[in-house]
């Protein structure tokens, strides 16, 4: 039972569109990424999806029914641009929130003060938003979209202005929200999280999809012709005829080969030419060069 | 439905409870009666301590009935109720004009105007008077000259009929009349107190509901509540809560003013037990009162819509000052006669029926048909304008960082 389908849904704005065609699928127990450039359709669609805006045609469906506002207190979103009352404190603030998701004020505080503890904010409670830093504001905003116990939970750059300690506890709440069964879907321009945590992603550019799939059928769709390796020493085996590209850094090179197979023999060389490997490794690109690599195929199309 | 309700009720009840815990609003509940009241008693003892104080002169002709005249005027104008100028009497002579209009010129002995009297061409007719003020804007002195003029005319016209100086004293005092039921003045001046606090609480609340739906646009809160719940749902929620605080504080004020004005009357040993306000009154104040904050505090909330900081709400301003304004000018008319057509046109004009409507029912006896036609009225200008606030909202408040034009705001009416 998908939680989220979009069917072929378009919006325009006067003359600008932002979203066209666009159709995908969300499934219980998934981490979706969402990528794409700034301005190229994937908070119109999410606005969409939570019924802030309607398609101008399409239909979304919401955990296999159509669109019905009831579903909204079945999801939980972070929007890109954060808000919180700045006067309010903390636990009045995450109660109201509740609230509006449709629990008892009674309930919606006790999951609060659970939430605060396990996010390690549980000192702030009393105080108002506007005494806490960024990051422990994000924090509550976290809480306050998960505190109903949504299934499905809608985060545009969840880890944006984190700490990586922070973001860490964030991206451990979520893939054990995955593991309960929650679908997740979440916007941001940081491919190594996207990498690290999504099995599946869509790629949208220009208000339309071009890329979607699993993260392992679409990096398994690329060859693995991308060589990472250590070094220490002499660097003139990058000169080996198969390779396409090569990037040193300091004792690094991220080598493009113009043949899968040659791997084996530009180490044979590097070792050959007196270099010493630490690490060798053969993969597929990265997300980011996928992303580049899609992104930059639609600018030509 | 009902959790649409619910809805409504958090978001009213949150925005009401943030503000009624303000410092700014135990300020205003305590501040405004008493700069009102203050102000008030202030302007009343000013009113009734300011005198005309000019130095004039006055010339006539130098022996006669103009030299009598011209000493009546002095003595009237020196020692009058409500009139202390210092007058300098002096023959009509080129000579004395010439020294006056120099000492105009340089303001010299704080002249302020001289008048000259020249006799009148038979005995039967009046004199004729030349004024020559040092300010042509100087109305209080030309008044006060007029009616000191008026006076010392009646008088000498009664003395050469007869009468003495006494029974034309009497002849001229205040006539005193007991209203049954109450003092007149005071119920009029209650009934003006009425349409200034409703005034001023739009003024205030209704910006208030403006300035809270900027706030909220610029931390960017709502579109976190919009995933739950909808625009109209948080507008109606704000115009509620925002609108409740407001009635909180004239409740207060109405409620200290009750016990304040049995005090008073319990003090005074009970005889001027009657209140100035009817029940009749009351209830039509609440109820326009109410009528006046939804209309005003919808349209402050499309204002507020449109505009993403204080300073472009400033600018519209005026959309919510000019019907109110419109009102106070009405006010002269109405209080003249309270039930003719023109007060009975502008007082169902629904912007204007909350303060006017309730201002004829203190004054004239507005028809029970035209209070019904009123809040019908009201009612369908208050829904209409919630229908455009929410559509100009759902956009809105999703359009930041740009000013809208007009036109763009009329695309927004389509869509939804």
């Amino acid at each position: 039972m998908p939680i989220v389908e979009l069917l072929n849904i378009r919006k325009a704005y006067d003359t600008k569109v932002a979203v066209e065609g666009l159709s995908l699928t969300i499934e219980p127990g998934t981490m979706f990424g969402l990528l794409g450039p700034n301005g190229s359709g994937k908070s119109s669609s999410i606005r969409m999806m939570i019924g802030i805006t309607r398609p101008d045609s399409g239909t979304v469906n919401l955990f296999n029914r159509p669109f019905d506002r009831d579903a909204l207190k079945r999801i939980g979103y972070l929007p890109e641009e954060r808000g919180l009352y700045k006067k309010m404190k903390v636990l009045e603030q995450l109660v109201f929130m509740g609230q509006l998701h449709g629990l008892a004020a009674h309930v919606a505080e006790t999951r609060a003060r659970a939430w605060c503890e396990r996010m390690q904010i549980a000192d702030a409670i009393d105080k108002k938003t506007e005494e806490l830093s960024k990051g422990m504001q994000q924090k509550i905003q976290f809480i306050s979209c998960l505190l109903h116990e949504p299934d499905l939970i809608i985060m545009d750059e969840p880890f944006s202005g984190l700490d990586p300690v922070n973001a860490t506890l964030l991206m451990d709440t979520l893939l054990d929200l995955r593991k309960q069964g929650k679908a997740i879907l979440f916007s941001t321009h940081r491919m190594d999280q996207v990498e690290k945590l999504c099995d599946e992603i869509a790629i949208i550019y220009k208000g339309k999809l071009v890329l979607e799939g699993s993260m392992k059928a679409i990096k398994s769709s690329y060859p693995a012709n991308r060589i990472h390796v250590h070094f220490t020493g002499d660097a003139s085996f990058l000169d080996h005829p198969a390779i396409a590209s090569a990037k040193t850094y300091t004792g690094l090179a991220e080598i493009v080969l113009n043949d899968p197979h040659a791997a084996q023999s530009v180490l044979a060389r590097a070792i050959e030419q007196g270099a010493v490997i630490t690490r060798f490794e053969v993969t597929e690109p990265t997300l980011e060069e996928i992303f580049i690599a899609t992104v930059g195929e639609s600018v030509d199309a | 439905m009902p959790s649409s309700l619910n809805n409504v009720w958090l978001i009213a009840k949150r925005e009401y409870l943030e503000r009624i815990r303000t410092k700014a609003f135990l300020l205003t509940t305590i501040l405004i009666p008493l700069l009102m009241g203050g102000g008030g008693y202030l302007a009343g003892v000013l009113a009734s301590r300011t005198h005309s104080t000019a130095h004039i002169a006055v010339l006539t002709a130098s022996t006669g009935a103009g030299k009598l005249f011209g000493n009546d005027l002095k003595h009237e104008l020196e020692s009058a109720e409500d009139s202390q100028m210092t007058v300098d009497v002096a023959d009509d002579t080129p000579a004395a004009r010439a020294r006056l209009d120099g000492l105009m010129k340089t303001g010299g002995e704080h002249l302020s105007a001289y008048l000259q009297v020249l006799p009148p061409a038979n005995p039967a007719a009046r004199p004729k008077f030349i004024y020559k003020p040092r300010s042509s804007s100087d109305i209080g002195t030309f008044q006060a000259i007029q009616s000191g003029i008026k006076n010392v005319l009646t008088q000498e016209r009664l003395t050469t009929l007869g009468m003495k100086p006494s029974e034309i004293a009497a002849l001229n005092a205040p006539v005193e009349i007991e209203t049954v039921g109450g003092s007149t003045t005071a119920a009029f001046f209650g009934a003006y107190g009425l349409f200034f606090l409703m005034y001023m609480v739009i003024i205030l609340y209704s910006m208030n509901t403006a300035r809270s739906i900027i706030e909220e646009k610029s931390s960017r809160v709502f579109e976190v509540l919009l995933s739950t719940i909808t625009p109209d749902e948080m507008l109606a929620g704000k115009i509620l809560g925002v609108g409740s605080v407001g009635l909180t504080q004239v409740g207060v004020w109405m409620a200290a003013a009750g016990i304040l004005g049995g005090a008073f009357a319990a003090a005074s040993g009970g005889l001027h037990g009657q209140s100035i306000f009817s029940v009749g009154q009351l209830v039509s104040f609440v109820a326009f009162f109410l009528y006046g904050f939804m209309l005003y505090s919808s349209i402050a909330a499309a204002l507020g819509a449109m505009t993403n900081s204080e300073q472009e709400l400033q600018q519209l301003n005026m959309f919510l000052v000019m019907p109110l304004a419109f009102c106070m000018l009405c006010l002269l008319p109405i209080i003249k006669n309270p039930d003719s057509t023109l007060s009975r046109v502008v007082s169902l004009i629904p912007l204007c029926s909350p303060l006017l409507m309730n201002f004829r029912v203190s004054l004239g006896n507005p028809q029970p048909w035209e209070l019904g036609l009123s809040c019908v009225l009201m009612t369908a200008t208050i829904f209409g304008i919630l229908w455009l606030s929410s559509r100009i909202y759902r956009v809105g408040i999703l359009m930041y960082g740009k000013k809208p034009n007009l036109p763009e705001i009329l695309r927004w009416l389509k869509y939804s």
